[in-house]
């Protein structure tokens, strides 16, 4: 396990200015790879990053038969370089609110972010790649346990 | 078969470099992000450092099958995902781009762009997006 540092956590919750922006990968369990950006972000609790989860038909497929995954920084990237590996899964409006997963409880974090749109409106995100409607399923949750940097000159170096 | 980038696909890598998803073929993935792009035709091609070298040499052996994603702001400004496959020659990783896809979230997510054909994938460009290159 890894516990978030307060820089990580900041990053992970721009304010503003459109906010922080991630790509996510996720592979098929025979190492079919796919990456996928990600507007909506956040940290949580000390060592968990959350993703709303809006129609990821390729990682939902993914994680369902390899539930792993990397977080890296997209923006703000300068001396972010920061890449987050670890277990991950899809919580879904349909599961049972006492459905744990890791020390996540799908009720309270679906209470928490289950409805992106309403409690974080994206206000400041450009009208012409804005999403027509924001129609949310549930969240993507990574659970941190390692770290490495994507700096070009120590690239894959862990550094949590 | 290879799709050649449009232009615009081609501006927005260049300008704001790349993430590079690989994985081993039992699905372990690691990323390696880059600023320095060239794309020919239909291939990427990366400028690899000693230590990006050896973070992917053994995984892109095993299994070449990459997934890229423009970095930056041309993560959301340019939602594209190009899938290939990679090989290290000398310092540098060339991807040669066999699927394209729009990852806009939405109705849209996950559409397939490359089996559009070159004009219509351009045509589908000029119908949704007016910032055909970053702004310098």
């Amino acid at each position: 396990m890894a516990v978030l540092t307060e820089e990580m956590k900041k990053v992970l919750k721009v304010v503003g200015k459109g906010g922080a922006v991630v790509h996510l990968t996720t592979s098929s369990a025979d190492g079919k790879p796919n990456i996928v950006a990600e507007r909506f972000v956040t940290h949580y609790k000390d060592e968990y990053i959350l993703i709303a989860e809006m129609f990821a038909q390729k990682t939902k497929v993914n994680l369902n038969e390899n539930p792993v995954g990397c977080i890296s920084i997209a923006h703000p990237v300068k001396d972010h370089t920061w890449v987050f590996r670890g277990p991950c899964t899809i919580i879904s409006h349909a599961s049972p609110n006492h459905y744990k997963w890791h020390d996540i409880i799908a009720g309270e974090v679906l209470k928490d972010w289950g409805d992106w749109a309403e409690k974080e409106p994206p206000d400041e995100v450009p009208p012409d790649i804005v999403p027509p409607k924001l129609a949310q399923r549930g969240v993507i949750v990574l659970k941190v346990e390692e770290v490495y940097t994507f700096d070009s000159e120590h690239s894959g170096q862990v550094i949590l | 078969m290879s799709i050649k980038l449009t232009p615009r696909m081609t501006d927005w890598i260049v300008v704001n470099g790349v993430h590079i998803a690989l994985a081993t073929k039992k699905g372990f993935s690691t990323v390696i992000v880059s600023e320095s792009i060239e794309v020919n035709v239909d291939t990427i091609k990366v400028d690899l450092t000693p230590s990006q070298i050896h973070q992917i040499e053994n995984i892109i052996v095993e299994n070449p099958l990459a997934a890229i994603a423009p970095g930056q702001l041309g993560s959301v400004r340019a939602p594209y995902q190009f899938k290939g496959m990679a090989k290290v020659i000398e310092n540098n990783l060339e991807i040669k781009v066999e699927e394209i896809y729009c990852t806009k979230p939405g109705a849209e997510a996950g559409i397939r762009l490359d089996t559009m054909g070159y004009e219509e994938m351009k045509a589908y460009e000029e119908s949704r997006w007016t910032d055909f290159a970053p702004r310098a």
